[in-house]
């Protein structure tokens, strides 16, 4: 399971994983970023990102 | 006494020290890293169970298999002797006695960034000559297998070697012929996989000593090492160098082997043993819901986009902590401004006092 980020101060965008709280940017570059786009392929969708975060 | 040159010693000096082959070269002669097995950021020596997702083992080498546990790998499994000038190895110990289907692989491997091999000028009319050698010992004796393929593994070189012993450990060197075709990356992609074979079935194995455009893990009739219960494949001493011979192997300084590994992977915790004070940096909350203090990874990345997990002084994931109590502060807390040389922010998972003092640690991966 999957959870949206946003830093409502710079825009930065992220996806974190939340069995273990970990930071994925939105690069293709990441091997988990890859693994995360897999997972949406299968039909799945991330929790939306929180209204406050910075 | 003179310098003289034979055809038994090669070089020899005057003070009677000989040079037999020729040198390769200085300066990161072996492309692999950690091929010494000295280096294991993640485990610190626990055994990790292969999975469908090639999970890291030691520092750069992963495990992979097409059916999840069929072995595991384990820095000095076993706990047998090391080859001499070496004091550790990965160990490789089959789960359970598993045939291995037509399409399916099962290996140890590590992929080198294509910037440290750019100059082997592969898919070019100049493409270098490459020597692998290593050190291996098994419990099963017979032909073994391996390959050397592309990013895309859509070309690959299987190559094969002989154990005659069982339990033993034994020196193998396989020179490899440059390829003249195929695509391989000179960035900071994948450059090429070596990989060792686990198992490999008939659709991943080819002729061993060609190259060819399949994706090919092993050569065709190579042991399989998931098709004994128990059985171990141990190896160290990993060495690809350019160059038709096999060299001594490029013993490099611990601080600068870690630093290699570094740049794809580290952990604050390591080398100490958990995620306690020196381990963990520290902020101070700007706001109650974040904190922003700019931390800077131990050695820059190989992408501006590593994955980074945070960790409370408890070594709890997705978790931070409060100076003042030591507890984890509550929620999922996550980094923010991220880039390949660290990160400015902390996402706390549950509001605090404004300049609440923070503390964690982390882990940063852009492996390949």
């Amino acid at each position: 399971m999957y959870k949206l980020f946003k830093c409502t101060l710079t825009g930065w965008e992220a996806v974190i994983r939340l069995s273990d709280g970990a930071c994925i940017p939105k690069s293709e570059d990441n091997t988990d970023y890859q693994a995360y786009l897999a997972w949406l392929e299968q039909g799945n969708e991330p929790l939306p990102a929180d209204e406050e975060q910075t | 006494m003179a310098v003289t040159i034979n055809g038994t010693s090669g070089l020899v000096f005057n003070d009677s020290s000989t040079q037999a082959t020729a040198a390769t070269g200085f300066g990161f002669k072996n492309r692999i890293i950690n091929g010494a097995m000295v280096i294991d950021q993640r485990n610190a020596g626990a055994s990790v169970t292969q999975t469908t997702s090639a999970p890291y083992t030691l520092d750069r080498f992963y495990c992979f298999g097409s059916v999840t546990s069929k072995f595991t790998v384990q820095q000095n499994a076993g706990s047998v002797t090391p080859p001499a000038g070496f004091i550790n190895y990965l160990g490789a110990t089959s789960s359970s006695a598993y045939t291995v289907g037509a399409a399916e692989q099962f290996n140890i491997a590590q992929a080198i960034e294509g910037l440290n091999c750019a100059d082997l000028a592969w898919g070019t009319a100049s493409a270098a000559t490459v020597t692998l050698s290593f050190l291996v010992r098994s419990s099963l004796t017979g032909t073994f297998g391996g390959a050397l393929r592309n990013s895309a593994t859509d070309y690959s070189y299987p190559f094969s070697y002989t154990i005659s012993v069982a339990n033993t450990w034994e020196q193998k060197t396989i020179t490899i012929t440059g390829p003249t075709s195929g695509t391989w990356l000179t960035t900071n992609g994948i450059g090429v996989y070596v990989n060792f074979s686990m198992g490999a079935g008939a659709t991943r194995s080819g002729t061993a000593g060609s190259w060819s455009a399949n994706n090919y893990t092993s050569a065709t009739g190579a042991t399989s090492v998931v098709g004994t219960n128990g059985a171990t494949f141990y190896i160290t001493g990993v060495q690809l160098e350019k160059g038709s011979t096999a060299t001594s192997f490029d013993y490099r300084p611990y601080g600068t082997e870690l630093q290699l590994c570094q740049r794809y992977y580290e952990s604050t915790a390591f080398p100490d043993a958990g995620f306690g004070i020196g381990a963990t940096r520290i902020g101070v909350c700007l706001t109650t819901t974040a904190f922003s203090t700019g931390f800077n990874f131990l050695v820059p990345k190989r992408t501006n986009s590593p994955t980074v997990t945070l960790y409370s002084r408890n070594g709890n994931s997705g978790k931070v902590s409060l100076i003042s109590t030591g507890a984890d502060v509550s929620g999922t807390s996550t980094v923010s401004n991220l880039g390949g040389t660290g990160f400015w922010g902390v996402a706390l998972g549950a509001s605090q006092t404004a300049g609440a003092g923070i503390e964690t640690g982390w882990t940063a991966s852009a492996e390949l």
